[in-house]
Parts: structure tokens; C-alpha cells; sequence
């Protein structure tokens, strides 16, 4: 299972336009997308899920993705919230 | 996938018209009923008509209708009785909090969800907790 760890640098953190951006991106992936902020974790095609996360400015989150098209959703969702995050180099994993 | 925001205020209509669309992007339509016509606090049920008419024209899909206050659902009752069957079948009319229930709403419109599944967003929106770290002052 992909995934690729992430610095939230919005001072509102994954507030709720980013959040939606992230829904929509996400959407169009038939994997499995889930963000884990610590020990909460949240269905990336779920708005109410990714609201109750709690991501704030400086949380690390992680993307992960389980499916056919999963390194394409994790490219694809990296690019999307490229404005709010920056991702932590070398922790791409497969 | 379209949305109607009925509320007792104009303001508050439009208000959250212009939030719902900034977050969940402008290929979901959402029309605004706030207000009486003489621009008091109310709700009226021609309004109510003239938005859903207005919404069903542009998509040939459902429409969701959110209700700020409970007295609400009494005009978009009578605005519905104005309605043929045919369009009538293609409206929900939500029970969800207004604000959390359109944003949620929209965003599932915006993802290509049917009627059933944004109505379904909606109701997930009574459950949605304002302060979700947990509050500070609690």
C-alpha cells in the first residue's frame, strides 16, 4: 500500500475548500484513499471524515492508497494539495 | 446534483449560496429562498417555487432542498403542492443542519453523487461534531 507522509503549511490547516479539493481528487480514483493524522484516520472521499481530523498548521499527515490506480491517486492528491502541504521527502513507500 | 437553500433571512441565504459554491466549486448549482417578499425575516413559499422551478430547468437531475428552521418546512410544503408530480419526484427536501448539511451536500453533488447519496451527506451532518480535536472548553 503507497503512501506518502506530508507537512500541513496552511495556518487554517485542512480546512474546509482544501479539504473539498481533496474529496474531489480523490473521487476520481476507484482505491482506497485514506489520510491518518496521528492516531485518527479518515476516508479521503469523505468530507464529514476528513473534517474530523483535526488537521491543523505543522501536522504531518499521511496519504495512503490500496488499489489498481493507487500511485496514480497518490500523484494525483500530492499534486492537489500541493498549495497546503509539502511533502516529506523519502518517505514514499510502497 | 442541485441545491436549494431556503432561510428565514435573505442574507443568510445568499450568504451561504456564495460559501457553499467557494468550496465545493461552481459546476454544482445552488439557488438562494431567504426572506419574505417585502424583505422581511420569513420564509415564502412563492420564493421556494421560482428556485426550485429555476434549478430544475438548469439540471436534469435531483435537487436537495436545505431548511434553516423547522417553521421553513411549512412554506416548502406549499411551494411543492405548486409542483407537477414529474418535478416533485426529482426534490428531497433535508432534515440536516443547514450550513454543515449544504457544504457536505455540495461536495458529494460535486463528485457526481445521486440524489439519494447527497441526501445522505446531508444527514451525515447532524452527527458532525463543530469541534473535532475536541473542545477546549468542554
Amino acid at each position: 500500500m503507497p503512501e506518502i507522509r506530508m507537512t500541513v503549511i496552511d495556518e487554517s490547516g485542512l480546512h474546509a475548500r482544501p479539504a473539498a479539493r481533496f474529496v474531489q481528487a480523490a473521487s476520481r480514483f476507484s482505491s482506497r484513499i485514506v489520510i491518518r493524522n496521528g492516531e485518527r484516520e479518515a476516508d479521503a472521499k469523505s468530507l464529514i471524515s476528513l473534517l474530523g481530523l483535526a488537521v491543523r498548521l505543522s501536522s504531518v499527515i499521511t496519504v495512503a492508497a490500496e488499489g489498481t490506480d493507487a500511485d496514480a491517486a497518490l500523484a494525483s492528491l500530492t499534486d492537489e494539495l500541493s498549495p497546503y502541504v509539502t511533502p516529506i521527502n523519502g518517505t514514499v513507500s510502497q | 446534483m442541485s441545491l436549494v437553500l431556503v432561510s428565514h433571512s435573505k442574507s443568510l441565504a445568499e450568504g451561504l449560496r456564495d460559501m457553499v459554491v467557494q468550496v465545493a466549486g461552481d459546476n454544482v448549482h445552488v439557488a438562494a429562498a431567504g426572506g419574505t417578499a417585502d424583505g422581511r425575516l420569513g420564509t415564502n413559499a412563492e420564493a421556494i417555487v421560482a428556485a426550485l422551478r429555476a434549478i430544475l430547468a438548469e439540471s436534469g437531475d435531483g435537487v436537495l432542498v436545505l431548511l434553516d428552521l423547522g417553521s421553513a418546512w411549512l412554506s416548502v410544503e406549499v411551494a411543492l403542492e405548486e409542483l407537477s408530480d414529474t418535478e416533485r419526484a426529482r426534490i428531497h427536501v433535508s432534515e440536516a443542519p443547514l450550513v454543515e448539511g449544504a457544504v457536505l451536500a455540495a461536495v458529494q453533488a460535486s463528485v457526481g453523487g445521486t440524489l439519494s447519496e447527497v441526501a445522505a451527506a446531508a444527514a451525515g451532518a447532524a452527527s458532525m461534531s463543530k469541534a473535532p480535536g475536541g473542545s477546549t472548553n468542554a
